[in-house]
């Protein structure tokens, strides 16, 4: 077909290797050994790049007496000396499933968002069609109610003009021409276009401060969803409010998500907020406010998963919480959020797996500082003393007392020529 | 790739104790002592000069195990040390022997200072025996007694200083211009007898946990290496100032781990320094030789493991030849030395082969 590659599949970008302490990754493991030691592993006094954070430890305190407290330029939450890295090995296996979770969650909601901003299928699967075609199969029901739902916000919207606020901000994406509307709200509509793909993009960022300013025109937003989403022809439904049904592709990435969605809820550690609650109902209500931050949002927190499996980690794994420790606020949610039951048992599973582990390390470690063992232990008795007193060296200076006094030599001896007196005592003597 | 080495015809019978090859940069002479009561001299060269076999030139038998022997003044006078309390001094050429001093207990260690003409020996009775060469044949020249705090293990000796070693991991310097001071003073005042207590130059407590083994000190007359039973060696250096102290430093050398994951842990039994390169020899009851540049502390190569323990070694006088004492080791839960070969090993090491590689 001559199709063109669109970059890397799942599983290449799963086999990455990356590095544990600021969760980058790389072509190969060779430059990301390279990597550890040149921004990990470096000793700040010497410049000296160490292979392991254990090695630096050693350098630093033979070195340079002074005793190394944590690991350059790591995540905050990843900064401890109790695991030993090397390349890829030594990561405690529940923050590689996080990153396999992240890499994966990433790799989806990239798909999602090309396929919303190209309308093409995704990667090489027949299945790709649907998000297309599930809209057409939209409960008429369903759209008119969300039709005039729409209508009332937009007369709201007309009114109150809040969406002129979210205008500008905008201004700078580029989707799907808004000439497919039915009805372009006037003001609304550029706004609005720009919104979906963006929203795909970066569902985490939603929701926080700017929704309850927002609310009122949150279903408008929804709606240009559909243009952007579907090819030009879909253009009948596109001013219908309905935004949920077009929504469903964007969260695919939903079910990796699953065991730290819960998480997200209630409590939700500053850096990620409630990521996830947009996807239970619908998607949509929170959205819109948040757009001015989205460029500035990193990438990686876009899920809630990683940092607070990583939370976790250190607490099972390493013994103590980690600072910015959201511990309590998330066990919450696990107590009140249905999806709670699904995400502890997932926590268990992980907590257990990393005691095994810590517990499998410990004794491994104790066995090598042990294990020596001496030729010749006696602190006192020197070698050549002891085999002094075998029986076959035995010689008793008694017997030679009066004759070998200074001064009297007991006369030259040649080779062979041995005298009676100088052989070994008898020991009946 | 390894260096020409080959096997000294007619070996000792029993466990080497000592090998020494003679000071004499031209000379490829070399002494070795026995638990089989006899020091031997082989010259490296054959009557035409070649160095091949190398040959059994004399044998000097001794009422009991001859624990040490050095060279004296020139290469045809000796000085050996033995279990039966004596220090003697034998003439090559004409065989004869001359008890130079008793101890009360045997004789460990026999060392020659050429600079200031002075013969020490190192007793398990705790003493030092400092004689002039003219005792033993002049009555009027009574060794002096230094007591020590414990038991020599080791003596060393630079062209300025005597470094002793101890049980209790003690280790005492001396000032080998005070000492011939001391004892020419105590020879002309003989009436008090022959005790001298003398302040070492330096006291110091070994760098290495366990018991020193062996003592060798560095041609420059900077520092010394000691190494002990439990596979260590341990670099030092006079200059008592923080900054050379601060460059001392010990490393661990003939290990091997077993199948079971054990680490053995070998006893040093031998240290030598090359003359010239100022590098250093270690040899373990292991049976493997290694060397090592001090200063860059870098190993420079490691032989073959040989069969049986590394009793001593001895670089040549213009460090052309070591010399390896091959000997059953008397090792723990042993209550006889296990029956094994004796050997004398004598490698011819190629132009670089003892040379540091210089710093990283």
């Amino acid at each position: 077909m001559g199709k063109k590659r669109r970059g890397p599949t799942l599983d290449e970008l799963m086999a990455r290797p990356w590095c544990y302490y600021c969760e980058r990754d790389f072509d190969d493991l060779k430059i990301l050994t390279l990597h550890q030691k040149a921004k990990h592993f470096k000793c700040e006094r010497c410049g000296r790049r160490l292979n392991t954070a254990g090695g630096l430890s050693v350098h630093m305190s033979q070195v340079h007496k002074e005793q190394l407290t944590e690991i350059e330029n790591a995540l905050p939450n990843r900064s401890g000396l109790d695991v030993e890295i090397f390349g890829m090995e030594g990561v405690p296996d529940d923050v590689l499933q996080a990153h396999q979770q992240r890499v994966a969650a990433q790799f989806h909601q990239a798909e999602a968002e090309r396929q919303a901003v190209t309308g093409n299928p995704p990667a090489g699967s027949g299945a790709g069609g649907q998000p297309n075609k599930k809209p057409k199969l939209e409960d008429f029901s369903d759209l008119k109610a969300r039709l005039a739902a729409h209508r009332a916000k937009r007369a709201e919207a007309a009114a109150g003009g809040s969406s002129g606020e979210a205008t500008p901000l905008g201004a700078g994406q580029t989707v799907s021409t808004p000439t497919t509307y039915g009805q372009p709200p006037a003001t609304a509509s550029p706004v609005h276009q720009q919104q979906p793909p963006v929203s795909l993009t970066y569902p985490p960022p939603y929701g926080g401060a700017a929704v309850p300013a927002t609310a009122p025109y949150q279903h408008q937003a929804a709606s240009p969803v559909y243009p952007s989403f579907s090819p030009p022809g879909a253009a009948p439904y596109a001013p219908s409010p309905v935004a949920a049904a077009p929504y469903a592709p964007a969260y695919s990435p939903q079910p990796y998500l699953q065991p730290a969605a819960p998480m997200g809820y209630g409590v939700t550690p500053p850096p990620f907020p409630q990521q996830h609650t947009p996807p239970t109902d619908t998607g949509l209500p929170p959205r819109p406010g948040s757009l001015p931050t989205l460029a500035g949002l990193p990438q990686r927190p876009a899920f809630a998963a990683p940092p607070i499996n990583a939370q976790q980690m250190q607490q099972m794994h390493m013994g103590h919480p980690a600072p910015p420790a959201p511990a309590p606020g998330y066990s919450n949610g696990n107590a009140t959020q249905t999806p709670g039951g699904v995400s502890s048992s997932v926590d268990d599973l992980i907590s257990s797996a990393a005691k095994e582990a810590a517990a499998a390390e410990k004794p491994a470690k104790k066995d090598k500082a042990k294990n020596t063992r001496m030729i010749y232990s006696d602190e006192n008795v020197s070698p050549e003393e002891k085999m002094a007193k075998l029986a076959r060296y035995a010689f008793s200076r008694q017997m030679f007392q009066q004759e070998t006094a200074l001064g009297e030599i007991p006369g030259s001896i040649v080779v062979g020529t041995i005298r009676d007196q100088d052989k070994v005592i008898d020991p009946a003597h | 790739m390894s260096s020409n080495q080959f096997t000294v015809a007619s070996p000792p019978t029993d466990a080497i104790s000592a090998l020494k090859f003679s000071p004499d940069p031209n000379s490829t002479r070399m002494v070795v002592s026995s638990w089989d009561k006899n020091v031997y001299l082989y010259d490296l060269r054959d009557e035409n000069g070649a160095v091949g076999e190398g040959k059994l030139l004399q044998k000097f038998e001794h009422r009991a195990p001859v624990l040490d022997v050095c060279f004296g003044e020139n290469e045809n006078e000796i000085y050996t040390a033995g279990l039966d309390w004596d220090v003697r001094k034998i003439d090559l050429n004409t065989s004869e022997q001359t008890v130079m001093s008793s101890h009360e207990a045997g004789v460990r260690n026999v060392v020659y200072s050429r600079e200031h003409n002075l013969i020490i020996s190192g007793s398990w009775d705790s003493t030092l025996h400092v004689h002039r060469p003219d005792a033993g044949t002049n009555t009027q020249s009574i060794p002096s007694t230094i007591p020590l705090p414990s038991k020599p293990f080791s003596l060393s000796l630079t062209p300025t200083k005597l470094v002793v070693a101890m049980a209790s991991r003690a280790l005492h310097i001396y000032d080998l211009k005070a000492l011939a001071l001391l004892t020419a003073q105590a020879d002309s005042d003989t009436a008090d007898g022959n005790k001298v207590e003398i302040e070492p130059w330096q006291r110091r407590e070994s760098s290495l946990k366990f018991m020193t083994r062996c003592v060798a000190c560095m041609p420059d007359d900077a520092g010394y290496a000691s190494s002990s039973i439990e596979g260590r060696v341990a670099v030092e250096w006079f200059d008592p100032s923080p900054e050379s102290q601060a460059r001392k430093y010990a490393f661990k050398c003939h290990r091997q781990t077993a199948e079971d994951g054990v680490d053995v842990v070998y006893p040093v039994n031998a240290l030598a320094f090359h003359p010239i390169h100022g590098t250093f020899a270690s040899g373990g009851g292991d049976g493997v030789v290694a060397l090592w540049d001090g200063i860059s502390k870098r190993r420079i190569r490691q032989y073959q493991k040989y069969p049986s323990s590394v009793a001593a070694l001895g670089f040549s006088g213009n460090g052309k030849y070591l010399a390896i004492a091959i000997s059953p080791g008397f090792e723990d839960g042993k209550d006889d030395v296990p029956e094994g070969v004796v050997k004398i090993i004598v490698k011819e090491l190629g132009e670089t082969e003892a040379k540091g590689k210089g710093a990283k």
